[in-house]
């Protein structure tokens, strides 16, 4: 006898749909899977069996084989066992072929029987949708997430003794679970908060705004996390295609959802230095994600730059560029989209103390070695440089609060919709040669650009980015208002220059 | 001893691990190079000699592996004029000192130094304006006939030499490494250019590399060879406090150029001026101290002079300039003190940024003029 039920296997971030198949037949009793199942999965067949008996459903004492189609793609993780036990009820003539017609499961079993949850299940009920399914069936708990992609109905059960009986038509289904309760506000702070510091302020105006990579540059307590923390805020809510993505990938990581399931708001995610390469782009034996996808749509936020292992800056240049990781292992390739907004902070040396010039105490040797750790096609990569120096006293005391996040994030969003109306996301994203089009530079900021690459203080590239940088601030102060000198000017002040630290010298 | 071939021994003895100026001086008070070389080598330099066993053990592994001949070979290779102390090519003003050295290495012309002779030195951590004043100083010293003389090192000390380079002097450098071994790397283009228009000078042999104790030693000589010393910009410690007590314990003149009461890179000289050395203003300040010109009212600096003072077209500008003084200040700070917004300041800045007035470095706004 033979039962086919279809389910979804996890690779990256993204879902596989599988078709589980069973088979009974005469011989001596034994159980075996097969279909390229990883040690987890393999080991399904305990848990299955285990599972069934505890539950006082019946074992057959035959030979059983469960193949996982199709064969070619890894299975990993313990998400087909649900799908397993369900085949063997309906292979075992325990279930009707008929009540699990069109029916999709996902889940993990316990030995007591009890349904478990798995990690990414916003991409597996993705998978699954692309059969004849109409029904899907998650662990209890899971019902949000999987009602963002389900082709139909979403059903929840807690465990396998519920879901046997509900099958047959003994009981009815268990009841969908509420929504999780509201997450307190995330680790978002309010502009509001920052006092002084117009220059920085204005940088992540402008990062937010034009998508452009930002660098902080001071010494400790100039308050550059707090900075950061408020880049996420000034960002607008996520696209849907975005929303879903940034979902799966945080699904596919066992990352806990927002109420509701879809990740609207822009995620910030801060990576400590000692991050390995694997933990912040994706990777390990399971092709999880990493930070850098975790981001996706979001702030990444790189604290102390200069101490993270150059091999991992490095490695960060593909998702800069494309927007998405590509982890290739001896099995599998899997790609993980992965465009964040890179805010990165750094000192603007090792002793942190050239706050003013004259006052650093480091050797040239410490400082040329610091330097030497941002590869320049990192630094090339960001469009924005600003020095965050520590605030004043009376600022911080007396000091009038700033503007808040909320009147700074309406004027992003505005921004971004005049870049969208050039057909990009984000400024950032233009193409050079459409720079002549929509951000024209005439008279006397075209003298400015000229002095600036006459005195090899701009590159050909620096050129490009800034005028990109000069199109946002235009387009801050009013969307698709032409760039006047004034915009160039600043743009040149917050370029980041590759030569950054030699010039501190 | 005669020729470059009799130097052999004392080029060996210079080279040995941890030998400096003292040491090698007082075991050539007592013996002959060539006698102390083969102590040196035997290992059995005698117990009173002043020195531990432990250094004893470790010249004699040293000097194991040195070639006096190829050694010697090597420098005449190079063109480096070997100077001992009973030389007559020794430089004069070295011949009563009271650390003198016991030989020079020296590249380039040794008569530079027959010159009226001025050390400019500062710190490597100065600001734009310091740098600016080095440059000035070593230019118009070098013009008035003034060898310059300095360290090579970054920030002030390749500032003053490269002054003097424009001021078609011959400047002096004096380092504390081997002739062959550049120290800071990116000065070497400096070094060369400094070494064919004047004159490098160490006490150390070829292959010499740098090590920390022997700048206190440089630094010593430096202040030895000249007449007089300018410090432009010095912490409140320092390599630069150094050469001036050096250069006080010879009773040379010791000039301080004054810097802001806030700046760190002027806490040295503002001490140093507190104490009560003569300020230096320019050039003019300098050639009074070694009595080349007497002061004049018209020849002191215009500053301070209003009428004379030079100022930008614009009057904005004047203002963006008065905010910033001769301080540095980021776009914060001016922002601030001129209730300017950044887009326009921004405009203003760039602007005398173009007409050279204002240099920006790593997000500081400071004076050039």
């Amino acid at each position: 006898m033979l039962a086919t039920i279809p389910s979804a296997t996890l690779l990256g971030a993204e879902g596989r749909p599988v078709t589980v198949e069973v088979h009974h037949a005469n011989g001596m009793p034994g159980f075996t899977v097969v279909g390229l199942p990883d040690a987890a999965c393999r080991e399904a067949r305990d848990r299955v069996k285990a599972a069934m008996q505890t539950c006082s459903l019946p074992w057959p004492t035959r030979k059983i084989t469960v193949n996982l189609a199709p064969s070619a793609v890894r299975k990993s993780g313990a998400g087909l066992d649900l799908a397993i036990a369900v085949g063997v009820l309906v292979a075992g003539q325990e279930l009707l072929p008929d009540v699990v017609a069109g029916m999709a499961f996902l889940g993990e079993l316990g030995l007591d029987g009890s349904v478990r949850r798995v990690p990414g299940v916003v991409p597996l009920v993705a998978a699954m949708a692309l059969g004849p399914v109409t029904t899907v069936v998650v662990p209890a708990g899971c019902g949000p997430e999987a009602r963002l992609v389900a082709p139909g109905e979403v059903r929840e059960v807690g465990d396998l003794k519920t879901l046997a009986a509900a099958l047959r038509g003994e009981e009815p289904w268990p009841d969908p679970s509420p929504d999780p309760p509201a997450e307190p506000p995330g680790g978002g702070r309010d502009l509001a908060e920052v006092r002084g510091q117009a220059v920085a302020r204005l940088a992540l105006e402008v990062a937010a705004a034009g998508g452009h990579h930002l660098l902080l540059a001071g010494p400790p307590g100039a308050g550059k996390t707090l900075l950061a923390q408020c880049v996420p805020g000034l960002l607008p809510d996520l696209d849907d295609r975005d929303a879903l993505e940034a979902t799966c990938v945080h699904s596919a990581a066992g990352m806990p959802l927002p109420r509701g399931g879809l990740i609207r708001r822009p995620p910030y995610r801060a990576p400590h230095q000692f991050a390995s390469g694997v933990s912040l782009l994706g990777g390990s034996a399971h092709l999880r994600p990493g930070e850098a996808s975790l981001a996706h749509g979001g702030v990444l936020f790189l604290d102390e730059l200069g101490e993270f292992p150059v091999h991992v800056l490095d490695a960060l240049r593909q998702p800069l560029e494309e927007g998405r990781i590509r982890v290739a292992r001896a099995r599998a390739v899997v790609e993980f989209p992965a465009r964040f907004l890179l805010v990165a902070a750094m000192n603007p040396c090792p002793c942190g103390r050239a706050a003013r010039p004259g006052a650093c105490t480091c050797t040239d040797a410490e400082r040329h070695r610091y330097a030497k750790r941002l590869s320049g096609p990192l630094l090339d990569r960001i469009d924005l440089r600003v020095d965050v120096p520590r605030p004043d006293v009376e600022h911080l005391l007396a000091g009038p609060p700033g503007e808040s996040s909320a009147a700074v994030a309406a004027r992003v969003a505005s921004a971004r919709g005049a870049a969208r109306r050039r057909r990009v996301r984000c400024n950032a994203e233009l193409p050079a040669s459409s720079l002549d089009d929509v951000a024209p530079i005439r008279g006397a900021a075209a003298l400015l650009f000229e002095d600036a690459l006459r005195a090899g203080s701009l590159s050909a590239r620096g050129l490009h980015r800034s005028r990109r940088v000069a199109r946002t601030l235009a387009d801050l102060r009013e969307p698709d208002a032409p760039v006047t000198e004034e915009d160039i000017c600043l743009a040149l002040q917050l370029r980041a220059e590759p030569d950054l630290l030699r010039t501190a010298a | 001893m005669s020729g470059a071939g009799g130097r052999g021994p004392l080029l060996a003895l210079a080279g040995l691990p941890g030998m400096g100026p003292a040491r090698l001086g007082a075991l050539l008070a007592r013996w002959p190079a060539a006698e102390a070389w083969e102590f040196v080598r035997g290992g059995d330099l005698p117990g009173d000699a002043g020195v531990s066993d432990h250094l004893v053990a470790s010249w004699r592994a040293a000097a194991a592996a040195v070639d006096v001949e190829a050694l010697v070979a090597a420098h005449r290779a190079a063109g480096i004029e070997v100077v001992a102390a009973t030389d007559d090519a020794f430089p004069a003003p070295l011949r009563d000192d009271p650390e003198p050295p016991a030989v020079l290495f020296v590249r380039g012309r040794l008569d530079a130094l027959t010159a009226r002779r001025v050390a400019v030195v500062g710190t490597r951590r100065c600001t734009w304006s310091g740098r600016l004043v080095a440059r000035d100083l070593g230019r118009d010293l070098a013009a008035a006939g003034v060898c310059v003389l300095s360290g090579l090192a970054l920030g002030i000390d390749g500032e003053a030499h490269q002054g003097a380079l424009d001021g078609h002097g011959g400047p002096v450098g004096v380092v504390g490494t081997g002739l062959d071994v550049v120290y800071p790397r990116r000065h070497a283009a400096l070094w060369e250019r400094v070494a064919s228009a004047g004159a490098l000078v160490s006490e150390y042999p070829l292959g010499t590399t740098p090590e920390r104790w022997r700048f206190p030693a440089r630094n010593r000589l430096l202040a030895a060879l000249a007449e007089a010393v300018v410090v432009v910009e010095s912490g409140s410690r320092g390599g630069s406090m150094h050469t001036v007590d050096a250069a006080l314990e010879r009773d040379r003149p010791v000039l301080a150029v004054p810097g802001p009461v806030r700046s760190a890179a002027s806490a040295g000289t503002n001490g140093l001026l507190a104490a009560g050395c003569p300020p230096c203003r320019d050039a003019a300040d300098v050639l009074v101290a070694l009595g080349l010109t007497t002061p004049h009212p018209s020849s002191s600096p215009d500053a301070g002079d209003g009428a004379a003072a030079p100022a930008p077209a614009g009057a904005e500008d004047a203002l963006v300039l008065d905010a910033l003084g001769w301080e540095p200040a980021t776009l914060d700070e001016l922002a601030e003190r001129l209730g300017v917004p950044l887009g326009p300041l921004a405009v203003r800045l760039t602007r005398l940024a173009g007409g050279g007035w204002l240099v920006q470095r790593a997000g500081w706004w400071e004076r050039a003029r």
